[in-house]
This record gives structure tokens, C-alpha cells and sequence, in this order.
């Protein structure tokens, strides 16, 4: 990656360094989330559907998807920054690549989910949350994670650009927040007695990095789900990315 | 030989139905002091972010220095320093870490980015400023900054789109000082637009005028005011001022 490149990614992330609310406020939103699914419903943990991980295993997660839908609520603040200064014009007229303009800020943004990321699931392990494959789990909970951030970033700073008001990034996770509920989060399919919602959870992308996490944590899941949860957020990656790019070509500079 | 600037049959029209260029051409040489004048919404700016790769032509074709800056859009920019007429700064870092930020962009190692942070705080009477935020300067300051950021990269050709407007008398007499020398001794070819004619009068050399995106006069500074008004006299200001008059309505001053 060339020196330009570099420094608007150090950029991008000094910048959230400074400014930390949206990855601090996922991050509460998912520690608060940890801390009241399992003391409110963590007592069913005992029932066999939920594996030897027990309830704070099977609800953790949730966690991480909430981590990543909190700090896109700030996607593009940086870019958004630049833009209403008009400094944007000024990195414009640099010789970095114009692309990597947009796109270093969503890194930016999705490097910091990253490293909350890795805190949560530090904080997971010490209280008691399982990872059948060790440091394999991690691994596959981090790519997961980085696939699902870097949609959520891309989507978010695309609208962003389209509509030129800061506040839109938050769009995604409004749109994103009803797709936890219709997914199997608090309970495993075989105890949804519901069919209808069993139905919609199988169509539901969150589903498939929810039981993905879970095969890879206490194994309560298969490997298919996590397998499948990859292939839809590489697709859904590239699409966000490609659905930024394109949006920041009506930037008027 | 190929001229530093040269531009064919540039058209340019807006969504909105404006036809803000209508088959512009001009030529201008290496190391010139070239200004564009016309009056507001006459075609200038929209003439600028075309040759700085901001904006799209419709037809017609430009070089900067025998480059098609739209296949070399990274190398022309290494050339290029633009300042135009709003600030393009960071109202949260200091000054100092703006220009190194933006040397560093450029390709200048760490010391080297520091060393030319140094040079341009100086030249440009910033140093007293250097670890204040660029939103916390003086109108005045942040023009400063804004223009030596359009230099961190020593360019060949600088654009200067109405640069001084927001300036004092001071700040302005230091600008264009620091603008001669560079167009004098480097030589760095200067393209500028300005709606203070004496400033253009003063140090330019060469000039074209554009009224509703046509160009109407291409020469000299001399030649343009020698055509206007012949037999005697006059300064740039009312020479472009009775030439406007007389194109914007020929039949009211034969009268």
C-alpha cells in the first residue's frame, strides 16, 4: 500500500481517537445488551439446546453484531468533516488516489470496531464464555466481525453522501435493528415454536454470522452456517464498499 | 514547443441548462504570469476546475505540461498548487500538522515534510500560529495557510482562483511577494483569476478576458489596453471596464 494510502488510514483513526463517541457508544450498547440478556433470561442457559458454553456463550454474539451496528452509526463522520470544511477539496487536489478518500475513513471506522471487537472478547473469555477452537474462534469471530463492519460502514457512509447530512449514517442501523428480532437471538431454532418467524430467520443474513459465532464458540451450531455467513458478507462487502465508492462520485468538490 | 497550458475548444454546460464555457482556447507558456479576468458567473472558475481535474469537460481537449490530466490525473497533481477561493483546511489540527500532513501526502519523507513546514510557516509569517488550530486563526491567517498549503510540493504551475480575497493589505503585499518571487525565480508559470485588476495589473503580464464563457481578449496586459483605449492612458481597471461595457452592450456606448 503506498505512503498516501497509509496516512489517510492514520488519519481516519487519530481522528475517531479523538473523537471516540460512536465506537465507545457501540460498545457500551453491546457490554449493556451482555450484561442484561444474561442476568434477565441467562437462568435457561441450563436447558441441553444451548451446549456446555451454558446461556452467555449462545447470547454473546449479539454482542458483537451490536458492536459493529453502533460504530457504523458514526460511519463517515471524518469524511462528513472533511466535506463541510471543504479540506476534502484540498485532499482532492492531492496525488492520492481518490478512492482510497472514502475508503480510508471506513477503514478507519472499521479497524476501531475491530479493536472493540477483540476487548469484548476479552472481556467474554473472562467471564466464562467458551471457544471450542481456542484462537482459531477468534480468528473466525474477528473475519466475520470485519466482513459485517466493513457492510455496515460502507452502507452507512454511502447514504451519508448521497443525502450530504451526517445524521443519515444512522439509516443502516435503524434498518439493520429489527433484523436482530426475526433471527434466532435469544433462543435456538429447535426452541422457536413459531413458524412463521423460523421461516423468515432462515432468509435473515444476521442469522448466519449469529449461528456462525456460535459454531465457532461453543459449537451449538454447524460449520455450514459459518461457512454460508462468510460467502454473504464477502458479497455484501464488496457490494457496500462498491455502493460508497459510487456514491462519493456525486461529491460535489 | 508545447505550451505549459494549453487548452482547445473547451465546452463546458451545467445540469441546470448553464453553458458556463463555450469553446474556450488559450495557450499559456512556461514561466508566464497569466491572469483571467471577466466579470462574476463569466466562466472562470468552472475554466479552473477543469484544468485542476475537479470537474469534467463536456468536449474539447487540455495539456498541462504536455500532459492529458485526465489519463494522468496522480502526476499533474504533483505539478499543480491550487488556491481557490474558500479554505480548504482542517479546522481541527494545528497548522503545523496541516502542512506536514499535506508534504507528507505529496511524497516528502518526515524531516523533509518538517524542514518545508518550517520554510512556509516562515515565508508566509505563520510561525507565531504553527501549534494554534487552523479554526482558531484570523480570517487573515487562514487565507495564509490555505495558500501555503497550495505550495508544500514546490509546484510547476500554481492556479490561484481569487486567492486574496479575505486578505489585509498586509497579508496581501506578502502573498504576492512570495508569488513574484516564485514566478520570477523558479520559474513557476502562475494562472490567475481576481477580481482586484490592480493586483492583476501589478503583476501579471499576460491575460485573457471571458464574458459568458467566450474568450474576448487573449494577449498581453499592454496590447489590452493599448486596443481598448489607443491614444492615451489607462489602467487595467478602466480599461476592462469600458471593454465590458462595450461587449455587455455595444449600442449604449457608441452613444
Amino acid at each position: 500500500m503506498n505512503t498516501a494510502n497509509i496516512l489517510l488510514i492514520e488519519r481516519g483513526l487519530v481522528k475517531l481517537i479523538k473523537n471516540p463517541s460512536a465506537p465507545i457508544m457501540g460498545f457500551g450498547m453491546s457490554l449493556f445488551f451482555l450484561l442484561v440478556y444474561n442476568a434477565g433470561i441467562g437462568g435457561i442457559g441450563s436447558m441441553e439446546a444451548f451446549g456446555a458454553g451454558g446461556y452467555l456463550s449462545f447470547v454473546f454474539p449479539i454482542t458483537i453484531i451490536s458492536l459493529a451496528m453502533g460504530s457504523s452509526a458514526g460511519a463517515g463522520q471524518t469524511l462528513n468533516a472533511d466535506m463541510q470544511s471543504g479540506y476534502f477539496k484540498r485532499l482532492y487536489l492531492s496525488p492520492a488516489p481518490r478512492w482510497i478518500l472514502v475508503v480510508a475513513p471506513m477503514l478507519a471506522d472499521t479497524i476501531s470496531s475491530m479493536a472493540f471487537t477483540i476487548l469484548l472478547i476479552a472481556i467474554g473469555a473472562t467471564f466464562g464464555v467458551s471457544f471450542q477452537f481456542g484462537l482459531l474462534s477468534v480468528l473466525g469471530i474477528l473475519l466475520l466481525s470485519f466482513l459485517w463492519s466493513l457492510t455496515l460502514c460502507g452502507f452507512s457512509a454511502g447514504i451519508m453522501l448521497r443525502t450530504g447530512q451526517y445524521q443519515s449514517a444512522a439509516i443502516v442501523t435503524n434498518a439493520v435493528f429489527p433484523l436482530l428480532f426475526l433471527s434466532t437471538t435469544f433462543l435456538p431454532r429447535e426452541l422457536i415454536t413459531a413458524k412463521w418467524l423460523l421461516a423468515i430467520s432462515w432468509g435473515n443474513p444476521v442469522t448466519y454470522i449469529l449461528e456462525g459465532n456460535r459454531f465457532l464458540l461453543a459449537g451449538t451450531s454447524s460449520a455450514s452456517f459459518f461457512y454460508i455467513g462468510l460467502l454473504i458478507f464477502s458479497i455484501t462487502s464488496v457490494v457496500s464498499v462498491t455502493f460508497a465508492l459510487r456514491s462519493a462520485k456525486k461529491i460535489k468538490v | 514547443m508545447i505550451a505549459e497550458i494549453q487548452i482547445q475548444e473547451l465546452f463546458k454546460k451545467y445540469p441546470k441548462g448553464t453553458e458556463a464555457l463555450k469553446g474556450v482556447s488559450l495557450e499559456i507558456q512556461k514561466g508566464q504570469f497569466f491572469t483571467l479576468l471577466g466579470p462574476n458567473g463569466a466562466g472562470k472558475s468552472t475554466l479552473v476546475q477543469i484544468l485542476t481535474t475537479l470537474i469534467n469537460k463536456d468536449s474539447g481537449s487540455f495539456s498541462i505540461a504536455g500532459l492529458n490530466p485526465e489519463a494522468n490525473q496522480s502526476r499533474i497533481q504533483k505539478m499543480i498548487g491550487v488556491a481557490s477561493q474558500d479554505n480548504e483546511i482542517d479546522p481541527t489540527e494545528k497548522v503545523e500538522n496541516l502542512l506536514v500532513f499535506q508534504c507528507r501526502l505529496f511524497g516528502l519523507t518526515k524531516p523533509e515534510a518538517s524542514k518545508r513546514a518550517n520554510e512556509l510557516t516562515q515565508l508566509f509569517e505563520l510561525d507565531k500560529e504553527r501549534s494554534k488550530k487552523a479554526g482558531a486563526l484570523s480570517g487573515g491567517n487562514k487565507r495564509r495557510l490555505h495558500c501555503a498549503l497550495a505550495l508544500v510540493h514546490r509546484p510547476r504551475i500554481l492556479f490561484l482562483d481569487e486567492p486574496t480575497v479575505g486578505m489585509d493589505p498586509v497579508a496581501r503585499a506578502n502573498f504576492w511577494e512570495v508569488i513574484t518571487q516564485l514566478n520570477t525565480q523558479e520559474p513557476v508559470t502562475v494562472f490567475l483569476t481576481t477580481q482586484y485588476l490592480d493586483e492583476a495589473d501589478k503583476h501579471a503580464t499576460e491575460m485573457a478576458l471571458i464574458i459568458a464563457g467566450e474568450i474576448k481578449y487573449s494577449g498581453t496586459i499592454i496590447g489590452f489596453k493599448k486596443m481598448v483605449n489607443p491614444n492615451g492612458v489607462m489602467s487595467l481597471d478602466d480599461s476592462y471596464l469600458q471593454f465590458v461595457k462595450t461587449v455587455s452592450n455595444p449600442e449604449t456606448s457608441k452613444n
